[in-house]
């Protein structure tokens, strides 16, 4: 696996042990360029320590990243700079104000004294913290200082931002905005890589995804990919305008393999794992209706990345 | 770039900090308190007790001010955020101590002045004059904090404890310290000879600290 124009990030062959203990085991896995990728995986399982080793926080490992092309083992100031990181806790200096800490990183990272100015105003605004923009860092509530740190993050208008854990301890109303943040700048042009445990936040943002279990990666790609991979049952959701009493007629319905009651007239109809669903769906209106009964709505359901994942766990995939 | 910035960056918060301003007011207030209330200072000039004072005490008291900020930052991961970007560890490093070792001289300063001027008004003397009088024990202090700030660096960059690091900054680094005054007591050398002890032993501390603060994973 080689970065290439696709792929902004590419992971080789990793392997890093604390003492005795392993964490990551060959794992290998690619970033495309301006996707937003969420990195999930149990507690313990190295998201933390992936995130350090690309971000160059970590030098003690065997295999390689590669960012744009160049190994994170001979980093230049470019590549430096073309990275935005968020750690999973945010701690600057508690004797800085918010704009002192964003003037001395934005400085840093290669920007000139005006552009701080008024890009530190710009991200402020975006992230709803304006008016913390004079006081002093400690004394910040912690969802306050975690926008602090996505401010920092982002300053330096970076190509690739990685992010751990950044909406763990902010309040709905911020991952919200958080989440928005994420696919605007998906969309103007940078690349989000960050870890979550809220499979539900990833599952909204993310147009990829990779599970990392037991040191290696078990998937990575696309939440289709992932549906492909588990052979999740493909469920139909079925709501009858009369009461039906014989609910095995449903179960009658050639490739229908199980039916569940959700309540009086719903019903969860889940179909063998090679059915095409098309002909099952057509073949289940006509016996309906051929029935006598009438249908308020019928609709395929898609399973939450919850449920994927929790598959694929159980799986012994992971 | 980065070295200027940051230590510029360092001294803004240093130069606030609440250790520091007790440094600053603290240290004249102890040299002066502590010349009245010993009694074998008599017969030394105030000014010349404070030098010395500042050399150890100045010196002891920055050396655990470094190791304290600098665990506590290690322990809260303060230096992730520097270190992705474009910034060298060195930089890091050598920013706090000239800082630090800035702020303190400041101090020393102070409380020498101020007990140079209690001198001239005691043995009405010119302040000026009691001052230039004063450049070997001011060299002399100047030297013991250099070494005590290089000291608390390598201390704070090699220890995980901030118990362990506060006992080996009190035993160790004001031992170390006193070194550059052996050679004056023992009458084989000049106060050159001292400075120059200072700063060899002081590179050398700055030296370990740096290779060992890039290897180290924080």
């Amino acid at each position: 696996m080689v970065a290439d124009g696709a792929n902004i990030v590419s992971v080789q062959g990793l392997y890093k042990r604390y003492k005795d203990l392993p964490v990551l085991l060959n794992l290998s896995f690619d970033v495309p360029r301006r996707s937003v990728f969420g990195f999930i995986g149990p507690n313990g399982a190295g998201k933390t320590t992936t995130i350090k080793i690309i971000t160059g926080l970590l030098h003690d490992f065997q295999g390689d990243v590669m960012i744009q092309g160049s190994s994170v083992r001979q980093r230049d100031l470019a590549s430096c700079a073309s990275i935005g990181y968020l750690p999973q806790r945010t701690t600057m200096q508690e004797w800085r104000t918010v704009d002192q800490a964003l003037n001395t990183f934005g400085r840093l990272s290669g920007m000139e004294g005006d552009d701080v100015k008024k890009r530190t105003g710009e991200v402020l605004d975006v992230l709803g913290i304006s008016e913390h923009r004079h006081r002093k860092v400690g004394k910040l509530s912690g969802g306050t200082l975690q926008k602090v740190g996505m401010a920092q993050a982002m300053l330096h208008r970076p190509e690739l931002m990685i992010l751990d854990e950044p909406v763990a301890g902010l309040d709905p109303e911020s991952r919200v905005l958080f989440k928005n943040l994420f696919r605007q700048l998906a969309k103007d042009g940078a690349t989000v890589f960050f870890s979550s445990h809220i499979l539900s936040d990833v599952e909204d943002i993310a147009n990829n995804i990779g599970i990392l279990g037991q040191g290696r990666m078990g998937y990575c790609g696309s939440m289709d990919g992932l549906r492909e991979r588990v052979h999740h049952h493909k469920e139909v959701r079925l709501e009858l305008v009369e009461q039906l009493n014989d609910i095995q007629m449903l179960s009658r319905i050639p490739a229908v393999s199980t039916v569940e009651r959700i309540s009086g007239n719903e019903f969860m109809l889940r179909f063998q794992n090679n059915a095409d669903i098309d002909a099952a769906i057509d073949k289940c209106i006509r016996d309906v209706l051929g029935a006598g009964m009438h249908i308020r709505s019928i609709r395929p359901t898609h399973p939450s990345l919850e449920e994927l994942y929790l598959s694929y766990t159980k799986g012994g995939m992971v | 770039m980065s070295l200027s910035l940051l230590f510029r960056d360092e001294l803004n918060g240093f130069y606030r900090s609440k250790v520091m301003m007790a440094l600053w007011v603290g240290l004249p207030v102890m040299a002066v308190a502590l010349y009245f209330l010993v009694s074998e200072t008599e017969g030394i000039p105030m000014s010349q007790f404070t030098a010395l004072l500042v050399g150890s005490i100045g010196g002891l008291l920055t050396s655990a001010m470094i190791v304290v900020t600098i665990l506590k930052e290690k322990e809260e991961r303060v230096y992730d955020l520097f270190l992705v970007r474009p910034v060298k560890r060195r930089d890091l490093l050598l920013s706090k101590f000239l800082a630090i070792y800035l702020c303190v001289i400041i101090a020393a300063l102070l409380a020498i002045v101020l007990s140079a001027s209690l001198d001239a008004v005691i043995n009405d003397h010119e302040v000026v004059d009691t001052i230039t009088g004063l450049g070997d024990s001011v060299l002399i202090a100047l030297s013991m904090m250099a070494i005590s700030c290089s000291v608390g660096l390598l201390i704070g960059v090699i220890s995980n404890s901030m118990l362990v690091g506060i006992l080996l900054v009190l035993y160790g680094g004001n031992q170390l310290s006193s070194l550059v005054i052996l050679p004056i007591i023992m009458d084989i050398g000049e106060i050159w000879m001292a400075v120059l002890l200072s700063a060899a032993i002081t590179s050398v501390m700055l030296i370990c600290s740096i290779l060992l603060f890039q290897r180290k994973e924080l």
